[in-house]
């Protein structure tokens, strides 16, 4: 088969043709398809690694947020607290120096009462005391002889009295 | 790959090589033929004198043998690492798995971004062909002897610096292309990969001169006398292995690229829809 120009021969491309079949079968099978397929199970396990790493992450970041909300939420109800508590003590502030001042009043009422029914009391025993030193002197004058004498004698004890 | 899967290309695959084993020998043993040799040029391009005996069935050219050879070369790699080193890959690679792994993906990569829609094949494909334009071309410096019929020395050529070798490889390449074209698109695949009927001539040709040109450059260098000392060992190897490097880079990339034409799934009409609702807001607009 040698009548073509340039020596093509049919017989002999076959034969490449046959030899190279051969070739691609055996480097199909026995290295490009092994070798693939051992990439893509790496790509696939690094794939899955990437894929945890990622999950754990977004895990990490809405753990982070549930707790940046509770933090927030919790600074919220101590301002709440706080605001409660200061009002609170406010009230109890008020209502103790109300209770003080009323106390106080109280106190200086009863006081007032007091020192009024003292000094009553002791108007009394005075004014008592004056009546006995009177009837006293009274008695005395009376006892003795002379009214004039008794009289003076009287204001005399009334004077030294003073 | 599900079992039937393989089962169906394992059966395909012998087809194949039954078919082509069949037509080897449906076209005969060719009888003896005068041998005249006129031009030391000519005989480096065409071969034509020197034959070599294949296992006493017939007569070829010694590019066939070192074909062969090759193919040899890879099947006995191929099942030692697949043997003694695939079962011992690790996800952290070392050095050799580093390697095999870059091979790999070289021509996978390049399938997958010339050919996006459909690329398996077309990758393993690519690869064959990569390794076996490579390491053919790197072949021809071992310079392996083998006896022709007529009892000279000849040193084994590069698989692909016989014109027969390099037409099997371009009209393998188009019959692959326009397979797929035909598989994926069905006929409009098939008129896309028609469109194209002059690819196998030029991957051919283009093959062809690309290793020839190299042994031709080399052979002038021999001839003048002043130049063969050492410089032909420096040019012989630059050449072979620049000419393995491009040749192995140009077919591979022309395999995918047209392969991903040939595959593109069609699109979808959008400037009739445009086209109407243009016509819509006309119609409103008057």
């Amino acid at each position: 088969m040698t009548n073509l120009p340039l020596n093509i021969d049919i017989q002999q491309i076959l034969l490449h043709l046959f030899n190279f079949t051969i070739l691609f079968g055996a480097l199909y099978f026995l290295l490009y398809s092994p070798v693939v397929k051992f990439m893509k199970q790496r790509e696939d396990y690094y794939k899955d690694l990437e894929d945890k790493a990622k999950a754990n992450v977004d895990d990490t970041q809405k753990t982070k947020e549930e707790y940046e909300a509770k933090l927030a939420k919790a600074d919220e109800e101590i301002k709440v607290i706080k605001t409660e508590a200061g009002e609170a003590a406010e009230k109890e502030h008020e209502r103790i120096g109300s209770e003080a001042r009323s106390e106080a009043d109280k106190i200086l009422k009863n006081a007032d009462i007091k020192a009024q029914r003292d000094h009553d009391k002791m108007i009394g025993d005075a004014k008592k005391e004056i009546a006995d030193l009177v009837s006293d002197a009274t008695e005395k004058i009376v006892m003795s002889s002379d009214v004039s004498a008794s009289y003076d004698e009287f204001l005399k004890s009334i004077e030294g009295e003073n | 790959m599900s079992k039937k899967r393989k089962v169906c290309s394992i059966v395909i695959f012998s087809v194949i090589l039954v078919a082509l084993l069949a037509g080897i020998f449906i076209i005969g043993i060719p009888g003896p033929k005068e041998e005249s040799i006129q031009e030391v040029m000519k005989d480096a391009v065409l071969h034509e004198s020197i034959k070599i005996d294949l296992f006493g069935l017939m007569q070829v050219n010694p590019a066939v043998i070192s074909a062969f050879v090759v193919t040899g070369i890879f099947i006995v790699f191929a099942l030692i690492v697949r043997i003694f080193v695939i079962p011992k890959f690790t996800i952290v690679p070392g050095k050799f798995q580093m390697v095999l792994e870059t091979a790999v993906s070289i021509f996978s990569n390049m399938a997958k971004s010339n050919s996006p829609h459909k690329n398996g094949f077309i990758g393993a494909y690519a690869f064959a062909a990569g390794a076996y334009i490579f390491v053919g071309t790197l072949f021809e410096l071992i310079g392996i002897q083998a006896v022709s019929v007529s009892g000279l020395s000849v040193s084994l050529p590069a698989p692909l610096a016989d014109i027969n070798g390099a037409i099997a490889m371009g009209v393998l390449t188009y019959s692959v292309i326009l397979v797929g074209g035909i598989i994926h698109n069905g006929f409009r695949g098939f008129i896309n990969g028609i469109k194209e009927f002059s690819l196998p001539i030029s991957m051919s040709f283009r093959l062809f001169g690309a290793l020839l040109s190299g042994a031709l450059v080399t052979e002038l260098v021999y001839y003048t006398m002043m130049l063969s000392f050492v410089l032909p060992v420096i040019v012989g190897v630059l050449f072979t292995l620049i000419h393995a490097l491009i040749q192995a880079y140009v077919l591979t990339t022309l395999a995918t690229v047209f392969y991903g034409e040939v595959t593109e799934p069609p699109k979808k009409k959008e400037k009739k829809i445009k086209k109407s609702k243009k016509n819509n807001k006309t119609q409103v607009e008057a």
